[in-house]
């Protein structure tokens, strides 16, 4: 018999949130059905979640084998690996610059080192710089300002697309645009109040 | 005539200058994404979201509606001039309107395209104008047990029309209601799966979910596949209809607006599954159903005409009863919250010129659109050529500042990350984000609505089966998900919606 790989992964992926999620309502009062307490609605979604996932688990007998992608022992390392140094980092952070205990600095400094690491693989090349572009983004923003946060951003970001590595020249240019546009809509039009320059 | 003077009075609403402007704004991002394979509607109102907050409510919902039916005659110069279909609501205007550019009567199924979707749009808003009242009244005698059923029924069906497994797409219903728990307690006040993050007692931030598992997944997603954007070789040529093809255009425009007006109100419905219905609709009873695949005016009339009907009726259930009936709406919903208004049936009274307003702007915009598309061609045409490695990183900055500005925190920018994962592992998973979006904005009102029941009926779980309204809505819900245990009504399904 072939099994569905991707229903099993979806069923258990939901079996453990609810497990999880169940452990976690112990937390909360659940009242009686007349007067529901805190607790009683994710009560009632949870078990309902649970039988889903377990539901799903049982339709992958059926629903024709549809394999996972194949990974490579390069994938799993680095996405081991990448987990690994980002936690790391993430706790290691307050101690390295005070920069980080404020704001969810460590937080982003953690995420960043993670999503780059795993950019060591060729599958996860792509979620890695798109997200670290993120990451770096919210690091810069608040003391570097809105033009040293974007161009940071656009330049990672352009790393996730082959093509950019050959051209440099099209970043620049496509940086230089972002940046007036950003600014015109942003600052000149919408106003949203952030510093645009870097604080010193 | 009430509803001639409460049109009346939308207009005043929507001729103003700003509102104007917006929805000119709001077609014209509407039509460019239309253009763009890669960018849908979905992902560009939840990067928009943000930009709203600062607008009036009118003006913000008149520039999101601009974005949606806007998109719906974008999508279809892609579909007929290169083979690709530009939203997935114009994948089947590519089997036979790309046929007709081959044959070189491409300015033709344009100008179909976009006649059809003008007739359609016009006809829908004066469907919205007399159906939302009527409805809203029937809706204000419902109680909260009605209600509860009501949403149950939204997200099975939902669930039901969703692509794919119909357990996995339930399954993404029910985690979107459970994310949609985190946060403070509206009764008791006490703080729900937050983990001691302060940005998380009010509950998982919204703009954060959608732009994450829509916006940045897909920008992801989209990298992923190799970029295979062919260079324009038809000719667009005239713009004018032949006798001939007028006379086989009309009955399918005529269908198509009845059909996609239908489909549209359902839940799960919307632009997407009413052009697939016309499509198959046209291929069965048209007069030049022997021509199909040989580029038959009437698989373009009868599906743009649909999927444009069916932009503008999804918005009954939501103006109406504050129902989301699709992922788009789902936003809308999101817009409206954040602007503090509560979607629901007191909307019509409490805020007459948002609703009005928007009705009546959805005919202008949909004449806008008409001049937008049609003289206008030449320059969607050369925007096909900006490739997507210089689009995304745009896209990316949007979403980033779009994100860090709603709360002017970075911790929503950092959640929007970790959502780009979960989506992007999701999609892998075939695990569908639309219903999960939905359920997310339903959950809250659900609890809700079902505390209060149960406080009703003293604990009594019969009062959803003993109030007729309520128990209509759980039969029906039932019986939809046992036809989807029936294998030929499943192939159907999979079928109209595979393309």
């Amino acid at each position: 018999m072939k099994l569905n790989a991707k229903d099993v992964t979806s069923g258990v992926i939901l079996i453990l949130f609810a497990a999880v999620a169940l452990w976690l309502n112990q937390d909360h009062a659940l009242g009686s059905a007349r007067r529901m307490g805190p607790g009683y609605m994710p009560m009632l979604v949870f078990w309902v979640l649970m039988g889903l996932g377990i539901i799903v688990l049982g339709t992958a007998f059926f629903s024709g084998p549809d394999p996972l992608e194949k990974w490579t022992g390069i994938d799993s390392a680095s996405l081991a690996l990448g987990i690994v140094a980002g936690y790391g980092t993430f706790l290691a952070a307050p101690h390295i610059s005070s920069f980080f205990e404020t704001s969810y600095g460590s937080l982003g400094l953690g995420m960043l080192v993670g999503f780059l690491v795993i950019c060591w693989s060729k599958r996860w090349r792509l979620i890695g710089y798109i997200c670290a572009s993120l990451c770096i983004f919210c690091l810069l923003l608040e003391k570097g300002g809105l033009m040293l946060a974007l161009t940071a951003t656009i330049f990672i970001a352009c790393l996730a697309e082959p093509e950019h590595r050959q051209r440099p020249l099209g970043v620049v240019g496509v940086t230089i645009f972002l940046l007036a546009l950003c600014w015109w809509v942003f600052i000149k039009q919408l106003d949203i109040r952030v510093a645009v320059w870097p604080q010193f | 005539m009430d509803i001639i003077s409460n049109l009346a009075f939308g207009f005043g609403v929507a001729l103003s200058f700003q509102n104007v402007l917006f929805a000119l704004i709001g077609a014209l991002i509407g039509t460019a994404i239309g253009v763009l394979p890669g960018i849908g509607p979905v992902a560009t109102i939840s990067l928009l979201l943000p930009i709203t907050f600062g607008q009036p409510a009118t003006t913000a919902i008149i520039m999101l509606a601009g974005i949606y039916y806007g998109a719906q005659y974008g999508g279809s110069t892609t579909a007929i001039l290169l083979n690709l279909p530009g939203e997935i609501s114009s994948v089947v205007t590519t089997l036979e309107g790309y046929k007709m550019a081959r044959n070189g009567r491409a300015g033709a199924a344009l100008a179909t395209s976009a006649l059809g979707s003008f007739f359609a749009g016009s006809v829908a808003t004066i469907f919205v104008a007399g159906s939302g009242p009527l409805l809203t009244q029937v809706a204000l005698s419902f109680g909260p047990a009605d209600y509860f059923s009501l949403m149950l029924l939204g997200l099975i069906i939902s669930a039901v029309l969703a692509q794919g497994s119909v357990v996995k797409a339930i399954a993404m219903v029910a985690l979107g209601v459970a994310l949609g728990l985190v946060g403070t307690d509206v009764q008791t006040g006490q703080q729900r799966f937050t983990f001691g993050i302060p940005e998380l007692s009010d509950g998982i931030s919204f703009v954060a979910l959608a732009m994450g598992m829509f916006g940045i997944a897909e920008i992801i997603l989209n990298l992923e596949r190799p970029e295979s954007r062919s260079v324009l070789k038809t000719k667009v040529g005239s713009l004018w209809l032949t006798k001939e093809e007028w006379k086989r255009a009309t009955p399918s425009v005529l269908r198509g607006t009845a059909l996609g007006s239908v489909l549209g109100i359902l839940p799960g419905g919307g632009a997407a599954l009413s052009s697939f219905g016309s499509y198959m609709l046209e291929r069965k009873v048209s007069k030049g159903r022997h021509l199909f695949g040989s580029g038959a005016i009437e698989g373009v009339a009868g599906p743009e005409a649909a999927n444009n009907a069916a932009a503008q009726t999804s918005f009954i259930p939501l103006l109406t009863l504050g129902i989301p009936s699709n992922a788009v709406m789902a936003l809308m919903v999101g817009a409206l919250i954040i602007q503090g208004i509560q979607p629901g049936p007191r909307m019509v009274e409490a805020q007459p010129d948002l609703f009005w307003g928007l009705i009546a702007s959805m005919w202008i915009g949909n004449v806008m659109l008409l001049v937008i598309n049609l003289p206008m061609i030449g320059m969607w045409v050369k925007l096909l050529q900006v490739p997507y490695k210089f689009l995304y990183p745009a896209i990316l900055v949007f979403c980033a500042i779009g994100a860090y500005s709603v709360n002017n925190n970075v911790f929503d920018v950092y959640s929007t990350a970790m959502f780009a994962v979960i989506g992007y592992l999701f999609n892998k998973l075939r695990l569908e984000p639309a219903p999960l979006l939905i359920g997310f904005v339903l959950g809250p009102m659900m609890e809700e609505h079902l505390r209060r029941a149960m406080l009703l009926s003293r604990g009594d779980p019969m009062i959803f089966v003993q109030r007729p309204i309520s128990a209509t809505m759980l039969a029906i819900g039932a019986v939809a998900l046992a036809a989807m245990l029936l294998p030929n009504l499943r192939k159907g399904k999979d079928a109209a919606l595979a393309g």
